[in-house]
């Protein structure tokens, strides 16, 4: 299996287990509202974290390119 | 052949697989974008509704009824815990001014006013406790009586307003909301009717909403929330009469109630302030007892006429004590926070001249005029059309 292949393989696992995660939380807590208020922090903190780290490892590559 | 070329790409660059604390990652924000679809949905849905109050508020509403009222009461908590107000202070050197000073002379015959209230801070300020009709065309009965004093001697800057409202000369109206009470069919029009604009001597807010209160409400005969004794409730008869006392009947509803409105356990009862006022959890899950945020009251006095009071950083004995000094026997707490609590007098029939109880309080004079979130209660003078 190609790195690609297993890098789609893998995308669909997760989300289908981010489904099932999702639809476990729906269910069982008391109200969207309850829901709302852990799921928008940790979306906007998970980004805010991918968006850092997408910065340092920009930053790293320009200062190895101009050194 | 092209893919094939894209593959043989890939290959050589030779991409890891992803580690699993990011595979974690990826699916908790996947996770968390899927659960936020319902919930966009959901709040768009509710913010395309009609209301008068900003987006901020009506989404803190909208989770508080999509089951977060826990969780949004103890982030309140803390908010307000931190926002404490500190004890002592400047005096003040003057109250704010409320109704409308008259120069009328003296009737000629008896008509009951309220004692003045007893300032609890000496030496007091020029008309602290002092009555003054809520209207300029009031007569020489008011119906409608307004003063303001300071409620706390540890606190000498906080003002309590309070009205008296003469039940002898009011019909006191329940009105429904736009959003609450929630399960109702003909809600009517969510505001004072233009049509009975001229009657209107005042409005105010009314309880906590059902779904945080577990609380009964009775409307026009039809239980729209099943009552529960023990709690406060406001009374309205076919024939007029207006009580507030502590439900004892079950859940049987004696068929000459107009309305009755309940909301927590009574402030005070046959005089006496309730003892557990200090006790947290008889008080609804909503802020705690004794955090100091816009409070209102209504009570009732010895001769059966209202009193009401709101005032910015009451605990729910603050409260009860203003009620108490101003003549109140019995009382309940009505809604709380500042987005909540109204009290406007109206200075000239047709509405005319709105004018809050006090001059902090956050929503406009003209909240009733419009269609409301919240339910309220209207007072019309009786005898006029």
């Amino acid at each position: 299996m190609t790195p690609g292949a297993r890098a789609r393989r893998a995308l669909i696992v997760d989300v289908a287990a981010a489904a099932l995660i999702a639809a476990l939380v729906l269910s069982l807590t008391a109200g969207l509202g309850v829901v709302a208020f852990f799921a928008l922090p940790l979306l906007l903190l998970g980004l805010l974290w991918i968006a850092v780290e997408r910065l340092v490892v920009w930053l790293r590559r320009r200062r190895r390119r101009d050194g | 052949m092209h893919s094939l070329q894209v593959e043989d790409r890939a290959r050589r660059r030779e991409v890891p697989p992803l580690p699993p604390w990011r595979r974690a990652r990826r699916v908790l924000l996947i996770a968390a974008f899927i659960c936020l679809v319902p919930i966009a949905v959901s709040w768009v849905r509710m913010l395309r509704q009609p209301r008068n109050v900003s987006w901020s508020i009506a989404t803190v509403e909208w989770a508080r009824s999509h089951g977060a009222n826990p969780l949004v009461s103890q982030v309140e908590n803390w908010y307000y815990e931190l926002n404490a107000p500190s004890k002592g202070g400047p005096p003040l050197k003057s109250l704010p001014r409320v109704g409308v000073t008259t120069a009328s002379a003296q009737p000629r015959v008896h008509i009951y006013r309220p004692p003045r209230v007893k300032p609890l801070i000496h030496p007091a300020l020029p008309g602290e406790g002092v009555w003054h009709p809520a209207s300029a065309v009031a007569g020489r009965r008011p119906p409608v009586l307004l003063t303001t004093f300071r409620s706390d001697p540890e606190y000498p800057q906080f003002v309590a307003g309070v009205a008296w409202i003469d039940t002898g000369r009011t019909h006191l109206a329940y009105v429904p909301g736009l959003a609450e009470p929630p399960e109702l069919e003909n809600r009517g029009p969510a505001e004072v009717p233009p049509s009975k604009r001229d009657r209107i001597a005042a409005t105010f807010n009314g309880g906590f909403p059902l779904e945080t209160s577990n609380a009964g409400l009775v409307y026009h005969g039809e239980v729209l929330a099943p009552m529960v004794d023990g709690i406060a409730t406001l009374v309205e008869y076919q024939d007029g009469r207006i009580d507030i006392r502590p439900w004892e009947n079950g859940e049987h509803v004696n068929p000459k109630i107009v309305f009755a409105k309940q909301n927590l356990p009574p402030i005070i009862d046959e005089g006496k302030l309730n003892p557990n006022l200090n006790d947290g959890p008889e008080w609804g899950a909503t802020v705690n007892n004794a955090i100091r945020v816009w409070r209102s009251g209504l009570g009732v006095d010895k001769r059966g006429n209202l009193i009401y009071a709101a005032a910015n950083y009451q605990t729910v004995e603050s409260l009860a004590k203003v009620l108490r000094r101003a003549g109140a026997v019995r009382a309940m707490e009505l809604d709380i926070n500042e987005d909540w609590t109204s009290f406007i007098t109206y200075r000239h029939p047709g509405a005319k001249e709105p004018s809050n109880l006090l001059p902090e309080m956050f929503r406009p004079d003209t909240r009733y005029l419009e269609p409301d979130e919240r339910d309220f209660f209207a007072v019309y003078v009786k005898g006029s059309k």
